[in-house]
């Protein structure tokens, strides 16, 4: 293999991986602010695909720039969706064992699954490009634009989550009742303001990756499930419960699954990823970097 | 709601009855064909409460498990040529065997690796079954897979599939009641919601947990072997995500625990398409809201509608006595305990002798907890012996240690609040113990048919020495038994314990309350940062200058 090859996969695969990060870090803020693992993740992804799809005749074919005029409006909009997703799918259970909350999610997950199967079918779509023209030319390296739009908009959504979450006080506030909400409640805190609030930042990011990912892969009704599983495998690779490990974990998935599909297929790319999985389970459960999320029993 | 109490074995018969009575008079073919399809995924949902009903595990690879019954059955009769009844025979062998093999790795994770690691599988088990395609056709399967037939007997389709299919239902239903009737379900329950307790009363989880995950897989795979033979068609559908989620919901819908729920679930959502067919399309989002709808709104499926019959009251007059313990001693030899950087325990040595009461005092992080940490095998030791008796018990596995003659209670109860008082007892009696007995010997015969989940603070506090005796334990280790009691309550739990004491108990008490412990200890030692600066009668201890230094600030005599 060339360099120049190597350094177009790795591109392809820093791509992808970028998008993935931002499903990843939608789960570990969940998983942070409510101690359960939101089995929707991956429909949420999905949906902001579709929502992107349904929203892009909004946008006039001549801009330059449709995906990336649409984001803000996808993100809005997932994010209320995501509060309500706490409403129904989270708080009516947080009380019970943990599983009721898988279950609960899996459902919900499963409603969005067929409601978009049933209002835009089967089959795959493709999404808006976040930016309009070719790609760039450097020797025998080609760059497409959209791969440049893709990971430029992730590396700024997650940074700026970075950002929010640690400099700003909403952001402490949110990440204090993620440690211990008895606690925030006690100094005046509301825990379910701030849980809501996470659960819709943590779509809004959902929605986002799935208008970065529609145009490059296109969307379908039952994507969902591998979606979720990336982000599950990124976060237990990076460390449960750590917001920096899920987003290098996912692109250390995206740089892996391209790489090995590069090499080999696509299919055997998948197969080693689960079975991978499975070792790491066996020998290091906590991840790779050190496990953060507190117990909760 | 258990199968063994005669109002739900009532309406098992009676449900079996109309059941029979519909397939025989009423149902034509189509009914009858869906009433096999339910029969079927009722044996995996059936299957699938053990698992994640039971021990409250959500196992992702039912779905798997279920798929490969399918491809075993459907490859044993094409490839092998085998006949009814060795095609469900394979069915149920290969993923009894994949699940046995995975067990020993993924049966210890966390719930959500757990999780995890079974939908790993289930997603290996699809790209293999899509993608080795000499031996499963790939994505279009296995075709022409032979309806059951056995010498002149018949049953392809119709009447006599459906009634194979609902007498492997009641097979199956015969399984699980043994696994999860009597002692072994209380036993499972308290496994379920007080892990930590349940080892330490000497319950073996590793082994239920393993027996469970195989039976769950044994159950789903003899389920898709009939789905093979009543379908023909093996496909890599099959092992799809979505088979999962529907014996998921049917579990849910119906109840997590009940047998009969899980026949309820599969009999409803394989009739649901039939009922919402105007919906088209959006049936499918009528089914996930019924999900949710259930998981919110019926915690205990349409089982719990039922509600649970009432048990029987315990006759406390003519219980027999309590057995003594057999006497033993506790040895612990210069053990240490490290946390990382910090020292808990740094060579601390104590003997228990039968029928004393050895008080345990010092500040918090002083490592007393970390000490009945390590008598009862929650933790590890660095260094030094534990001897019980002769028995050299250092670093043994709690379940170990509590059927070895030691068991202890926890600062904060672990109980199943579902139980009532004398089942939590019963849970965890072994051969020879009457949980009766060490109900009332406990003074809790006024609440012995009370769940657990309601009693006050105090009375918990005695269930849970009710239990630890119920082991059969000589020497128990109590922390903080005492705390947040008031006056008479404690009263009432020194008079047990000295009770226990003349019985021949020894007792390693560690508590804060000096009024409580000082008087009712034989001997104290006092820790401070993992040592015993003293140690010696009430009165010693309560003027030694290093405890007060350590721990009084001054004395309380």
């Amino acid at each position: 293999m060339t360099a120049i090859a190597l350094t177009q996969i790795l591109l392809n695969g820093l791509a992808l991986g970028a998008a993935y990060a931002l499903i990843a870090l939608g789960f570990v803020i969940v998983l942070n602010a409510a101690g359960a693992v939101n089995f929707a993740q991956g429909e949420l992804v999905m949906a902001g695909g579709f929502v992107s799809i349904a929203l892009a005749p909004l946008i006039a074919e001549a801009t330059a720039l449709p995906g990336l005029l649409l984001l803000p409006l996808v993100m809005g909009l997932m994010g209320l969706i995501g509060a309500g997703f706490a409403w129904i799918a989270y708080f009516p259970v947080r009380k019970r064992h943990q599983v009721a909350v898988f279950v609960s999610t899996i459902a919900a997950g499963l409603v969005l699954q067929h409601l978009a199967n049933a209002v835009f079918g089967a089959a795959p779509r493709a999404g808006p490009p976040l930016i309009s023209g070719n790609g760039v030319t450097v020797g025998a390296l080609s760059i497409s634009l959209q791969q440049i739009a893709v990971m430029i908009c992730a590396a700024v959504l997650i940074s700026g989550t970075g950002l929010f979450l640690g400099r700003t006080q909403t952001g402490r506030q949110m990440r204090a009742v993620a440690q211990d909400p008895e606690m925030a409640a006690a100094i005046g805190i509301r825990p379910k303001r701030m849980i809501t609030l996470s659960f819709a930042l943590a779509i809004a990011l959902a929605g986002a990756a799935g208008l970065l990912l529609s145009n490059q892969f296109f969307v379908s009704p039952n994507d969902g499930g591998l979606f979720m599983l990336k982000a599950y495998i990124a976060v237990t690779i990076g460390g449960w419960g750590r917001l920096d490990g899920a987003v290098i974990g996912a692109l250390l998935i995206g740089i892996f699954e391209t790489l090995v599909a590069a090499l080999t297929s696509y299919l055997v790319a998948e197969a080693l990823l689960y079975a991978l999985l499975l070792i790491m389970l066996v020998f290091r459960p906590s991840g790779l970097l050190p496990e953060r999320a507190r117990a909760r029993v | 709601m258990p199968v063994s109490d005669p109002r739900s074995r009532l309406a098992l018969g009676v449900a079996a009855i109309a059941l029979a009575l519909y397939a025989l008079f009423f149902a034509g073919d189509y009914a009858l064909h869906v009433l096999t399809r339910a029969g079927i995924y009722a044996i995996a949902a059936i299957g699938y409460q053990l698992i994640f009903g039971r021990l409250g595990a959500l196992s992702l690879a039912q779905g798997c498990f279920f798929g490969l019954g399918a491809y075993a059955a459907g490859l044993g009769a094409l490839e092998l040529g085998l006949g009814f009844p060795l095609t469900l025979a394979a069915g149920v062998l290969l993923p009894s065997l994949l699940a046995a093999l995975i067990a020993i790795p993924v049966l210890r994770l966390a719930s959500h690796y757990f999780a995890l690691a079974t939908l790993g599988i289930a997603q290996l088990a699809l790209l293999v079954a899509t993608n080795w395609t000499d031996v499963t056709g790939g994505a279009n399967g296995l075709y022409g897979v032979p309806p059951i037939e056995t010498g002149t007997l018949s049953f392809g389709h119709g009447l006599p599939l459906t009634l194979l299919v609902w007498a492997c239902v009641g097979l199956a239903l015969t399984v699980s009641h043994r696994m999860t009737a009597g002692q072994r379900g209380l036993k499972v329950e308290t496994l379920r919601e007080a892990p930590l307790a349940a080892a330490a009363l000497g319950i073996d989880g590793s082994a239920i947990r393993f027996r469970f995950f195989v039976a769950s897989a044994a159950f789903g795979g003899l389920a898709g072997a009939l789905q093979a033979h009543a379908v023909g068609v093996v496909s890599p559908d099959v092992l799809q995500f979505h088979v999962l989620v529907l014996i998921l919901a049917m579990t849910v819908i119906g109840g997590r625990a009940s047998p009969l729920g899980a026949i309820l679930g599969a009999l409803l959502l394989v009739h649901l398409p039939e009922w919402f067919r105007d919906f088209a399309d959006y049936y499918l989002v009528v089914y996930g809201v019924a999900l949710l709808a259930a998981i919110i709104f019926l915690p205990r499926g349409l089982a719990g509608l039922f509600g649970k019959s009432k048990m029987p009251p315990v006759e406390t007059a003519d219980a027999e006595a309590p057995h003594d313990p057999a006497p033993l001693t506790l040895s612990v030899e210069t053990v240490s305990k490290r946390f990382g950087g910090v020292t808990a325990l740094d060579g601390t040595s104590l003997t228990l002798a039968p029928g004393e009461i050895l008080g345990l005092i010092g500040p918090n992080g002083s490592g007393k907890t970390t000490l009945v940490n390590l008598l009862s095998g929650i933790e590890k030791p660095d260094g030094g012996r534990i001897l019980l008796g002769d028995a050299d018990i250092t670093g043994k596995p709690p379940e170990h240690i509590a059927r070895a003659g030691l068991c202890r209670s926890f600062q904060h109860p672990q109980i199943a609040p579902d139980l009532t008082v004398l089942e939590t007892v019963e849970a965890i009696a072994t051969k020879g113990e009457s949980a009766q007995a060490r109900v009332i010997e406990a003074g809790l015969s006024t609440h012995a048919n009370e769940r657990a989940g309601t009693l006050p603070p105090a009375a918990l506090k005695h269930l849970e020495i009710a239990r630890a005796l119920a082991t059969g334990a000589s020497i128990l280790a109590l922390d903080e038994p005492a705390a947040g009691m008031n006056e008479v309550e404690r009263a009432a739990l020194a008079t047990l314990l000295k009770r226990l004491a003349d019985a021949g108990h020894g007792i390693l008490l560690i508590d804060h309350a000096m009024d409580f412990l000082l008087p009712l200890a034989d001997r104290v030692i006092c820790l401070s940062a993992g040592r015993v600066v003293a140690e010696g009668s009430p009165h010693e201890v309560a003027r030694d200058p290093a405890a007060i230094n350590a721990y009084f600030g001054e004395s309380p005599l």
